[in-house]
């Protein structure tokens, strides 16, 4: 086998305070490559539903992108206009900054919104525009806050550009303006949570059934204000997701804010959360209440489970979702009884890779690199029945006729919390048990052996 | 299995109260606008004066209906066998186009990046070129490697042609792999511009490198040349072949990406599905002429063919309607001398018998379109030939020529009377159009939705990207059964459309 059981190293920066720009693994010339650092940007920032998001840059950049995100808002929906400067050519050589500051007026104006977040893209980094300066001086004219977001694609990976959001989080917007009294108290700022089918929805109520409240959501349908006051929570979880943990250490030196790193895939790591978040509010009645109710929810899931652990015994799953998810999914799949078999490990971080080795052990394939068709191979050699991947493999799986479960940014099923974790077997189900396979996996009749006529 | 849990629907599960009370207690903090002032907002975006401000905006767009020049020239890349495309830039432009592609086609798409860094913005992308081209080589053993760029390798203003000559002479890739490469910005032009360059590209690489040329057979110069451009749909790839072989005529496409947008479920993933063979391409040079069923997606490339081949060159918009198919068969009996085959004939008579059952449902409907340049023009003759009436025609990525042309049809008939051309509009500027002068019919892209729902009109899916539907691009749009085809379409949505809006007394079983 020419790849390794062996658990790769990666760069370990990618944990480091300040961003830096080698942090992150990097994708090797010549491959197939993942989404850039403004992706990155974009993913965290995007679901502030209520700002007006700018894209400096050639038309593209928002043509290919705008509301293809499935992050979900309950209210303000101006944070899936495509606003964008759509530089051309004349632009690029006499410079845009007129350009861009006539666009951030004319939202101010026609869409009043109570920020507007401006991102750099490769081509307004490489021709030197001082967003900056113009973001600044439109906020002081315009009294509003007009936020820039450096972080151009060629920076690198999708997960720099979530911390480099974080960064621009932290410098322009949180500590800028102070909670309503309801949610003081037991309150946890989410982050690295944005709301894909809804799960921060689903998180905040079982958060709300056990007392503790959410302070600020960074920034699954979020909003700009409640963003401005997260210093003032107890708590900060990082939502399985080392992009924004930063951010968390940022706020914890300067607000003294309290962290944890958990995840809300699975029963186990859902119960681990909440109680993480009472241990560290030091609040009495707050741990007796997430006690009572995870005894509930646990022993709730466990029945409702049963038929389905019957059903997927001696399943065996190839994950490839990219680093950040994996480890916590890989829980998820333990619980429902499917073994992991192989872990696609070309985005994750160290601290990742570390992480996944905890849950499933070494006997799993990694695999670091090389497209498709290595995962293709390893889905063939480990006998996987499922595979569990991005959009962007959805089809080659299918192609393969290999059942698939989506969990990128474009699903519309809420995995997380207990619940989640029923919607993830129900959808196994489906997909295991679905009657196209059958189409699929079998050759036309006049194909099969011993019907070929010999005249 | 039958102890099935309740699992509510992502559609009803968030209306539950429990979540009601949830998101209302949110309302507190969202920008404290009274119902009142959003209303009065509302209305004020629904104004005329509106409209006004609307059209003034000249820095900002909004909502954009295109695409940039790399992901077209992917497409173009796709259209030749075993080629990869390989994007000279950053990541993650690489990373949206194979997004892109394969969200409207559920396919998968390959295509590499040579990911270049801040190291490459200062240094130069050289390095990232070599050392991409050997990996993807070694990794994806294609026939060719297509080169375009990304916005970030043309601003450093990196020269592709001595990158890649430096990589084949550092041995990083063989010198039987053929190379083209085009450069791509995306703040030039857009999807067709790209396309139309890699196209271009690969054709005058191909044929430039080949030494036997005059060693191409009799058969070789009774074929035809076609060209279906930046084309979504693999349906039109289908049809077109069918009706050439209804011909009876021998022909090559100059790329035919719809073996690697519509690939079978056969149990073991290839990178690469049909396309163009790399070895027709010089022989496509001696070939009786070239029609082509796009005009402004493939300009350079059609000047190439007519000036470099000295070939025959017919170009059109896309053929849809029956003037349209009728102009195509003429150009394809024309070059190759053949009659127009009876069969097709009659397929006409049909197609035009389904056009008149239909005549009453459609005729005085006023259509807005949003799209390509070529595709509008197709739909524009298709709604005069039907008796529906274009009123606002947006082209993001449009130009003068095209302007003139789209208004010269439009004056040829009196159901163009009132259609307006907008080039270089976006489709915020569509949504004040569709509001402060309605329409029965929105007919565009996926992205159309949100002004054809604020405009409370129904919305034709054609063109591309469709995002939200399936297999649209699966079935043709040109030709006599493409007609038929656009036409159930669009009669069947204002069938539905009646339905919906019926009273008691009108809902009727046959319309």
């Amino acid at each position: 086998m020419e790849a390794t059981s062996k658990v790769p190293v990666h760069d370990t920066d990618c944990l480091n305070l300040e961003p830096k720009s080698k942090a992150c693994p990097r994708p090797k010339p010549g491959e197939a490559a993942g989404g850039c650092a403004f992706d990155g940007a974009q993913i965290t920032l995007l679901p502030i539903a209520d700002a007006a998001h700018l894209v400096h840059g050639p038309a593209a950049c928002i043509g290919n992108s705008w509301e293809s995100r499935g992050s979900l808002s309950s209210g303000p929906r101006l944070s899936e206009y495509g606003f964008g400067t759509a530089l051309g050519e004349r632009d690029i050589i006499f410079g845009a900054e007129k350009k861009l500051k006539a666009s951030i007026d004319y939202i101010a104006v026609r869409f009043a919104p109570p920020a507007i977040f401006v991102y750099a893209t490769c081509v307004t980094a490489l021709i030197g525009e001082d967003l900056d300066a113009v973001c600044g001086e439109a906020s002081t004219r315009l009294g509003l806050p007009v936020i820039p977001v450096t972080s151009p694609g060629f920076l690198g990976s999708k997960n720099l550009g979530n911390r480099l959001a974080g960064e621009a989080l932290m410098q322009y917007v949180i500590g800028r303006s102070e909670p309503d009294d309801a949610v003081r108290g037991t309150s946890v700022n989410l982050l690295g949570e944005y709301n894909i089918a809804g799960e921060m929805w689903e998180i905040e109520r079982l958060m709300n059934r056990a007392g503790i409240s959410v302070s600020s959501r960074i920034t699954g349908d979020g909003r700009f204000r409640e963003i401005g006051w997260a210093h003032r929570a107890k708590v900060n979880m990082v939502v399985c997701s080392r992009a924004l943990l930063g951010l968390a250490k940022r706020m914890e030196h300067t607000y003294r804010i309290p962290y944890f790193e958990g995840s809300f895939y699975g029963a186990k790591e859902t119960s681990y959360s909440l109680r993480q978040m009472a241990y560290l509010l030091n609040d009495r009645d707050t741990e007796f209440k997430v006690d009572r109710l995870i005894e509930r929810e646990e022993a709730r899931v466990a029945e409702a489970l049963k038929p389905y652990r019957k059903l997927f015994k001696g399943k065996r799953a190839i994950l490839y979702t990219g680093g950040v998810k994996s480890w916590s999914v890989i829980s998820a799949l333990n619980e429902l009884g499917i073994r992991v078999v192989g872990v696609g490990t070309n985005k994750s971080t160290a601290e990742d890779v570390s992480r996944i080795v905890d849950r499933i052990g070494e006997d799993a394939e990694y695999i670091p690199e090389g497209g498709a068709k290595r995962i293709l191979k390893a889905v063939k050699e480990r006998k996987a029945d499922l595979m569990i991947a991005g959009g962007r493999n959805m089809y080659v799986a299918m192609k393969e006729r290999i059942p698939f479960i989506d969990i990128n940014q474009e699903r519309h099923t809420a995995y997380a919390g207990y619940d989640g974790l029923l919607r993830l077997a129900e959808q196994i189900r489906y997909t295991l048990q679905h009657p196209v396979w059958e189409l699929a996996e079998r050759p036309a009749p006049w194909e099969e052996a011993g019907k070929t006529h010999d005249r | 299995m039958s102890a099935k849990p309740e699992i509510a629907d992502f559609n009803d599960l968030f209306l539950s109260d429990e979540y009601k009370e949830l998101l209302e207690r949110k309302k507190a903090f969202e920008a404290p606008c009274t119902a009142a002032e959003v209303e009065e907002a509302s209305a004020y975006s629904k104004s005329e004066a509106y409209k006004e401000k609307n059209f003034a905006r000249n820095s900002l767009v909004v909502n954009p209906a295109k695409a940039c020049q790399p992901l077209g020239s992917v497409m173009a890349a796709l259209g030749f066998e075993k080629t990869l495309p390989f994007l000279h830039g950053s990541q993650g432009c690489t990373a949206y186009f194979r997004s892109h592609l394969s969200r409207h086609f559920k396919e998968p798409v390959p295509a590499v990046s040579s990911s270049m860094t801040e190291d490459g913005a200062v240094f130069g992308g050289m390095r990232n070129l070599i050392e991409g081209l050997e990996n993807s080589v070694a990794l994806y053993k294609p026939e060719m490697v297509a080169v375009s760029t990304t916005c970030m390798a043309e601003v450093i203003g990196d020269d592709l042609n001595a990158f890649i000559e430096t990589a084949r002479q550092e041995g990083a890739v063989g010198k039987d792999v053929p190379i083209p490469y085009a450069n791509t910005p995306s703040f030039v032009g857009s999807h067709i511009t790209g396309y139309d360059a890699m196209l271009k590209s690969i054709l005058s690489y191909l044929y430039e490198r080949s030494e036997d040329v005059a060693a191409s057979s009799k058969a070789d110069f009774a074929k035809l040349n076609l060209i279906l451009g930046f084309e979504p749909y693999t349906g039109n790839f289908a049809e077109l072949k069918r009706i050439l072989s209804i011909f009876g005529s021998g022909y090559t496409f100059l790329g035919d990406q719809s073996g690697n947008f519509d690939s079978p479920a056969a149990g073991e993933y290839s990178y690469y599905y049909g396309g163009t063979k790399l070895s027709d391409v010089p022989k496509a040079a001696s070939a009786l002429g070239t029609i082509s069923l796009q005009k402004y997606a493939v300009k350079k490339t059609l000047e190439y063919i007519q000036s470099g081949w000295s070939q025959q060159v017919v170009s059109m918009p896309t053929p849809i309607g029956i003037r349209a198919t009728d102009r195509l068969l003429a150009a394809i009996s024309e070059i190759t001398g053949l009659d127009v085959p009876k069969e097709l004939t009659e397929e006409r008579g049909r197609i035009v018998d389904a056009l008149t059952d239909s005549h009453n449902y459609l005729h005085g409907k006023r259509v807005a379109l949003a799209g390509d340049p070529d595709l509008l023009l197709g739909l524009i003759g298709f709604c005069l030939e039907t008796g529906m009436e274009p009123v606002h025609i947006v082209c993001t990525n449009g130009d003068k020529e095209f302007q003139q042309e789209a208004e010269g049809l439009l004056s040829s008939s009196p159901y163009g009377e009132e259609g307006q051309v907008h080039i270089g509009r976006d489709l915020w500027h569509m949504r004040s159009l569709l509001i402060s002068d309605p329409v029965d019919l929105a007919i565009g892209s996926s992205h159309l939705k949100y002004a054809a729902k604020d405009a409370n009109i129904p919305l034709v899916r054609l063109g591309f990207p469709i995002f939200d539907r399936h297999h649209m691009h699966r079935y043709p749009i040109i030709g006599y059964q493409g007609t038929l085809n656009v036409l159930s379409l669009i009669v069947n949505t204002v069938l539905q459309q009646l339905d919906d809006q019926a009273p008691e007394y009108g809902f009727d079983l046959v319309r």
